[in-house]
Formats: structure tokens, sequence, C-alpha cells
């Protein structure tokens, strides 16, 4: 369980966030959803120590608010990018090992070959593309390529950030299914999204964020049905709809 | 015709020696986004540092120098990795970095002038003597340098194709921010880089000290080893090797006609190639790697 209390963080002298509770049960997929700017990715970045910030960050009863990215990543919690990030000059096959370094150190040969099955388990269309260079690959095979890789880590919180964005609406779909596979197999995740209505749907419990706050928060059905949020995030997609 | 052999020879083994130096500029600038400016001054060192073992000291086992050369190269990367790269690591002003490689480069060559020689010396062979086979003849030295810049190559080429912390080091090259997220230690794997390099560099100067003498003007083979990573194509190891081989043979025709201006005609040449094909022989295997 990761609990975030108080959270304060900053870019030079602009605080992004100003005091944040959140909690992830075990288990459960947590959505933050917000508009741009919100400071949703700010928060990611601050469980992963990759930001300067403030507050008490805790895994499991653990305190992690000082702990390198290092550290965060030795403790399970794996945070995907935005925007994928995969490495492109490597294989499929190569990223997904890379994903591996947080428990398998710097030099050594612990087996992987279980995990990789896993993984192309999940995602087939990874191992079709097995030896492709991932520059080569479509938006969305990027997508489960970052996810993949992440889960190639060996999860205990899978932290994703807008694995919507930049998708088609169909692979956007299917990636949303596969997340709600993932966390069948008891990994958590706390998911990060602007889609706000597709991230309502597969959450469990969601926070809605506005320029550095928690604005709402609830269980997910309830705030799907919640006339302000309707008003607020969920307007324009039934209008397009 | 024994005269084309020769040349072709010299060509290819000092061309050998620039794809050494390219790939190491390659190298670097892959993983910690600089344009090494010490390069050049860093195979100087190696010369200087292979006349100060065997003219100097008067060591008499090989293998002991090879492995005090291995500690100081290693030395070497460390604390130019610590001066050059880690306090410019988030600097707003990117070619900061690309200054910082340009003074160390001068502290190096003074250094190696002050404590070492400040003369133009020569070094022994490592084995003298020459192979003369129907006319034409090959000093055994070039053997040495042909085997160690092979063996370099293959041992880059293993690392990075084939080994774990290869494939993690390229990963944290590509894409600092993921692969910081990812949990890879990316100072280490750029310090290590770092060493890789300097080791590489370093001992292709001591290879080259007997051919060319010990002098500062060694670090001329930076101009030819940048000319040789626009010739091959800006981004690939591949096209580094290829167009350091190609350089050196440039050189080595062009004496046919002149041995004062050869440079004109290497330089020449990268002109014609930036004019015509400004993305090298080779081009960058991936689109993103460029950037």
């Amino acid at each position: 369980m990761l609990q975030i209390e108080n959270l304060h963080a900053w870019y030079g002298a602009i605080e992004a966030l100003k005091g944040i509770d959140i909690s992830v049960h075990d288990g459960n997929i947590c959505c933050i959803i917000g508009a741009n700017g919100a400071g949703k990715t700010t928060l990611l970045k601050s469980v992963s120590g990759m930001v300067r910030h403030t507050g008490t960050i805790r895994w499991n009863k653990e305190d992690i608010s000082k702990a390198s990215p290092m550290a965060v990543n030795k403790h399970g919690i794996i945070h995907v990018p935005e925007g994928r990030l995969v490495f492109p000059g490597l294989t499929v096959y190569e990223n997904l090992e890379v994903g591996t370094i947080s428990w398998h150190g710097f030099i050594g040969r612990k087996p992987y070959d279980e995990d990789i099955r896993k993984v192309f388990d999940l995602f087939p269309r990874l191992e079709e593309r097995r030896d492709q260079q991932a520059w080569s690959l479509s938006g969305g095979e990027q997508q489960m390529l970052a996810i993949g890789r992440g889960l190639m880590a060996r999860p205990k919180l899978l932290m994703l950030d807008e694995p919507s964005m930049g998708l088609a609406p169909l692979v956007v779909e299917e990636v949303f299914k596969k997340i709600v596979e993932i966390n069948k197999q008891g990994i958590p995740i706390l998911l990060i999204e602007q889609n706000a209505r597709l991230a309502l749907e597969v959450s469990d419990y969601a926070y809605i964020m506005e320029q550095g706050r928690i604005k709402f928060e609830g269980v997910s059905k309830e705030l799907e049905s919640d006339e302000r949020i309707l008003q607020a995030y969920l307007g324009n997609f039934k209008e397009e709809a | 015709m024994a005269l084309f052999f020769q040349q072709t020879l010299t060509g290819v083994s000092v061309g050998l020696v620039y794809a050494t130096v390219a790939m190491g500029l390659m190298l670097l600038l892959r993983a910690a986004g600089v344009m090494n400016f010490a390069q050049g001054n860093l195979l100087a060192m190696g010369a200087y540092l292979s006349f100060l073992f065997m003219e100097k000291l008067q060591l008499s086992s090989g293998l002991l120098m090879v492995i005090l050369a291995l500690a100081v190269f290693v030395a070497v990367g460390c604390v130019f990795c610590s001066v050059c790269f880690l306090p410019f690591k988030h600097a707003k002003w990117p070619q900061a970095m690309m200054i910082c490689t340009i003074g160390a480069g001068t502290v190096i060559q003074e250094c190696c002038l002050l404590f070492i020689t400040a003369e133009t010396r020569s070094v022994r062979p490592i084995l003298a003597g020459s192979l003369s086979v129907g006319g034409f003849v090959i000093p055994y030295q070039y053997f040495f340098i042909f085997g160690a810049m092979l063996f370099m190559m293959t041992g880059l080429f293993f690392l990075f194709e084939k080994m774990y912390c290869g494939r993690v080091m390229s990963a944290a090259a590509q894409n600092k921010y993921a692969a910081d997220l990812l949990g890879i230690p990316t100072n280490l794997t750029t310090m290590v880089t770092f060493c890789i390099v300097v080791c590489m560099v370093g001992f292709s100067g001591w290879l080259l000290a007997p051919v060319y003498r010990v002098s500062a003007s060694l670090s001329n083979f930076q101009a030819r080893a940048f000319a040789s990573v626009v010739i091959g194509g800006f981004g690939s190891l591949k096209g580094a090797i290829i167009g350091g081989i190609l350089v050196g043979l440039i050189e080595a025709y062009s004496t046919y006609f002149t041995t004062t201006y050869k440079d004109v005609v290497v330089f020449g040449c990268l002109l014609l190639v930036l004019a015509f094909c400004p993305q090298g022989i080779i081009p960058s295997g991936t689109k993103k790697e460029k950037a």
C-alpha cells in the first residue's frame, strides 16, 4: 500500500504540488485525473524520487520520501513514463531485458526468460516484433513495450503515466484491457489519465487533480455518476459520443 | 605495385587507429552527449605513457606495463568523467561540457610535457624489425596495431551486442531519463563509458608511438577522427569504423601525389562529403538516435 501525505513539489521556485494526500490500496487500480499542468506527472516523479519534494511517502509502512530513483525501483515501485520513452536503438527483446536491471544488477546472470515469456503472453504483438528496433514500432506497440518493460522489473506497484497519450481509440481500449489484466494478476496500479471516462471505468478509486491540489476523490463508480464531475470533466466526451 | 600494397597497408593500419579514436568520440557523444575535444590529447597521453614506461622507467615486463597503463587510463577516465560530465549534467547550456573537454585536453597535454618529457622522443617498437614479402616491407609494429584494433572492435561489439551490461549502457545512452526511472545507475554507466574510451584511445596512442614518435602533435589525430565520424555518418559505430579506414586510405594514397598537402586532400574530401552527402556514407540506424 502506497500512502502519500501532504506532498509538496517544486520546479525551481514554482510550486507544482500544493499538498497532496492519496493512497493506493493493495490490488486496486487507483486513477488520478486532471487537465494538462495539474501536476499529475509531478506526483509520479516525486514518488520515483526525480523531483525535489517534501511530505511523506510511505510504501508498506516504510518511509521512502527521500529515496533515490534506484532505491524506489528496488522496492518494486515502477514508473512507466509519459510518452513511452522506449529505448529507440534497442530491439524489443533488448528493451525488455534492460527492464530487469533493478533486481538483476549491472553485472551477473540471473535468468529472466520466464518474465519475458509472461510479457509475450500478455502482449503477443511484441513477440511478433521481437527483433525489431523499438523506434520502428507503432505508438500502441511502443506503449505495450513500455508497460512490458515495467513488468520485467517485477513490480509491486505499477505507475502508468498517460498510457492513452497519442493513441487511436481502438488501441487505447486494447491497452486498457491489458492494464485490467495486469491488475488481475495482483499488481496494484496507479494510473494517470486525461481520458476521464475510460479511467473511471477501469479504476476502483479516483482522485481528481486541479492546479496542484486534489479537488475531488471517491469510488470511481460513484464519481462516474456525480453531476459536478460529469459537468467539469466528462461533458466533452458526451457531446462527442 | 609494391608501392600500392605498401600504401594500402599503411592506410588501413593508420585508418584503424582513426577508427578507434572516432569510435571513442561516437561512444562519448552517445553516452554523455558531449563532443570530446580532448580525444587527441588522450591519444598523445597514451604515447607519452609508453615513453615513460619503456624508456624512462625501463620497465621490463610487458604485462606489468599493460596493467599499469590500464590503471592510469581508468583513473584518468574517472577523473575526466567527474570533472567534465557530472558537474554539467544539468547545465542549461550544453556547450559547457564541450568547452570543459577542451580545457581538460590542455591540462592533459601540459601534464605530459611537464612530468614526462618536453621533447619529441622516439620509442622502441614492441617488436623490432619487419617482414619483407616480395619487395614490400611490413614493420612488425603494424601487426600489433592491426591486432589490437581488431581486438578492441570485437570487444566493443561483444560488449554492446552480447552482454547484459553493454545493453544497459546503450539504454542509458539513448534516454537518460527513462533509464533513471528504470533504476539504471546512469552515472556509473557514463563513467564506465569514459573509462572504456580513455583505454581505447590511450592504447592506440601507445601503439602509434613508435611509428609517429612521441610528441604533443599526436593530438592532431583528433581532427582526422572527427573527419572519420562525419564521413562515416554521425551516430553509428559502424560508420565510424568505415570512415576511419577511408580517411586512412585517402591519406595514404594522396602521398602518391603530395606529402606536404595530404591534409588538404583529406579535409577536401571531408568538405565534398559534407556538400553532397551530409548524413555520411552509413546513415545512422535509427531516426531518433540522432536527436
